[in-house]
């Protein structure tokens, strides 16, 4: 089942075409990879997606509805989360408070409830607490809960950054670069919970330079360069494909 | 009792700064450089002093009334905000409180200009305002453990993160302005039946400019930092007043020294290197 489709979506800088009619779709309950070089635009559809830039034209469907104009947290309101390329946690802040942050999406009580504490925002307080701490555990980090963010290693706080992104029980994952600084224990360690994920139904969209990270997740891989989408399909072919090799390394070796 | 008598007033003092410094930490707190706070406790001051003074109203419905309006002018002074970050914020706050020192000049037949209002009755004791001072810590202690607390600390930290996570920005700075807004109508009301005697030029750059310090000075984040923040600044003068003359240096100096060994704020910075004694074991993955 297609949960996000891209149609023929551009984006211009001025001059610079960074996303140039790209098309795709990404199924639910799979691991849908995006590669390509630096500066081919990975991050600039991601970006478009979640409405944190506009499209110059084309079009963004979400479970069938247009949302190609939605303001981000709009976005994020009707389910998709993301990772930062560049880790952009609360630094301050708790590991647990930071996961309890990602849960925003999800909050019941209103405005005069939380403004005066009353009992139903305490409760729900407690509950997402208790939330965070079950994914805590389940990504092995519950030793970390009460230090600061931004005092983990580089690899717990990717850790971080996704369970925040899960704790929003998103319907579309966007995870970009999410193994960048960590060690191929911790790479596949994360590869697991993905697939977990995946198979209760939810779409990855993945952004990865690790290819045996990508090989082992995905089934599906679209490759960009300079913004135009030039090859697609399981990922060894991809990786044969000879545009996609011309592309990491040049016309003179293809 | 002596003692307590002659240093009433100068609690009395402390406790509105603290009013005041609540105002300023709340926007601060949301990440927004508002520095309207000032202008707003002016605001406060005049509808509590005009309806008591013109309408014969009582303390409670002065009070009541700064609150409201204070709130009310707060929110829509954000909306003009609402795209503007930063110094930007600051500029366009400080033109706000220009604008309501040249107002309450002008508009004699209601603030009788520069002569101010006096002979305000005295309206609210020190008990009051320790009811009032006690009552705002407790509701921003209890929004600070909220989802509003969690969302102001999300913007605040990085916009991107919380837009990313559903947080709508414009929503929650809106509550940051409604409530520092309510709070500084409150704190100039309170101001105004306390002190017994306003005028339009009390509101200017000099209250501006401590209520950021106070919040400089103490912290952001903890709703203990502008207590702390208000306590030095207003006992400070006390303390050094054998250097009176040098009073402006002697600030300028404490500042100085704070935003340069305690970036966060005395609070802020203590807490965290408290916390920070015990750093996580590092042994996997760098």
């Amino acid at each position: 089942m297609t949960l996000l489709s891209l149609n023929n979506v551009e984006r211009r800088f001025g001059g610079l075409r960074a996303v140039a009619g790209v098309s795709f779709d990404v199924p639910a309950g799979r691991v849908t990879g995006l590669i390509g070089p630096n500066g081919s635009g990975k991050t600039t559809v991601i970006n478009l997606v979640t409405g944190m830039l506009g499209v110059t034209s084309g079009r963004i469907t979400f479970k069938g509805d247009d949302i190609s104009e939605l303001p981000p947290h709009e976005v994020a309101r009707a389910g998709v989360a993301r990772t930062f390329q560049s880790i952009r946690l609360l630094r301050d802040l708790t590991v647990l408070d930071n996961v309890v942050i990602g849960f925003h999406r999800h909050e019941k009580t209103n405005l005069v409830e939380n403004l005066f504490g009353l009992p139903a925002a305490r409760r729900e307080r407690r509950e997402f607490r208790d939330r965070a701490n079950v994914l805590l555990k389940r990504f092995g980090m519950t030793d970390y809960a009460n230090y600061a963010a931004g005092q983990l290693s580089y690899g717990h706080q990717r850790k971080v950054e996704v369970m925040r992104a899960v704790a929003a029980a998103p319907d579309l994952l966007l995870l970009d670069e999410p193994v960048a600084g960590m060690n191929d224990v911790e790479a596949y360690e994360l590869a697991d919970l993905l697939r977990e994920l995946v198979a209760d139904g939810i779409a990855i969209l993945l952004v990865e330079h690790n290819m045996r990270f990508v090989m082992s997740l995905c089934e599906h891989v679209h490759v960009v360069n300079s913004g135009q989408l030039i090859a697609s399909g399981p990922p060894d072919a991809v990786a044969n494909d000879p545009a996609v090799i011309a592309a990491y390394l040049g016309e003179a070796r293809a | 009792m002596r003692f307590f008598a002659i240093y009433q007033s100068l609690l009395d003092v402390l406790l509105i700064n603290c009013c005041v410094a609540f105002s300023q930490y709340v926007v601060l707190r949301a990440g927004v450089f508002s520095l309207a706070t000032s202008g707003i406790v002016s605001i406060g001051a005049y509808t509590g002093a005009v309806l008591t003074m013109r309408y014969g109203l009582p303390a409670w419905a002065g009070l009541l009334a700064g609150t409201a309006f204070g709130a009310l002018v707060s929110i829509i002074l954000s909306l003009p905000l609402a795209r503007l970050r930063g110094a930007f914020q600051a500029i366009a706050t400080i033109s706000f409180m220009q604008i309501v020192v040249s107002v309450t000049l002008y508009a004699e037949s209601i603030t009788s200009g520069a002569l101010g209002i006096h002979n305000i009755p005295k309206l609210v004791s020190t008990g009051t305002l320790v009811v009032v001072v006690a009552a705002l810590i407790w509701l921003l202690s209890s929004i600070n453990a909220s989802s509003i607390g969690r969302a102001f600390d999300a913007i605040r930290e990085d916009e991107t993160v919380a837009v990313a996570l559903g947080i709508s920005i414009v929503k929650y700075h809106t509550i940051a302005f409604a409530l520092s807004g309510a709070i500084a109508g409150l704190a100039g009301a309170l101001l105004a039946y306390n002190t017994r005697a306003i005028d339009p030029e009390q509101f200017g750059f000099g209250l501006l400019v401590i209520a950021l310090a106070t919040v400089v000075l103490g912290g952001r984040v903890s709703v203990w930092g502008p207590v702390v923040g208000a306590t030095l600044l207003t006992l400070l003068p006390e303390l050094i007043r054998p250097l009176a003359d040098q009073r402006l240096i002697v600030y300028g100096a404490l500042l100085m020294i704070v935003i340069i060994y305690l970036p966060e704020g005395i609070v802020d910075t203590l807490k965290a290197r408290w916390s920070r004694k015990s750093a996580p074991p590092q042994i996997s993955a760098g």
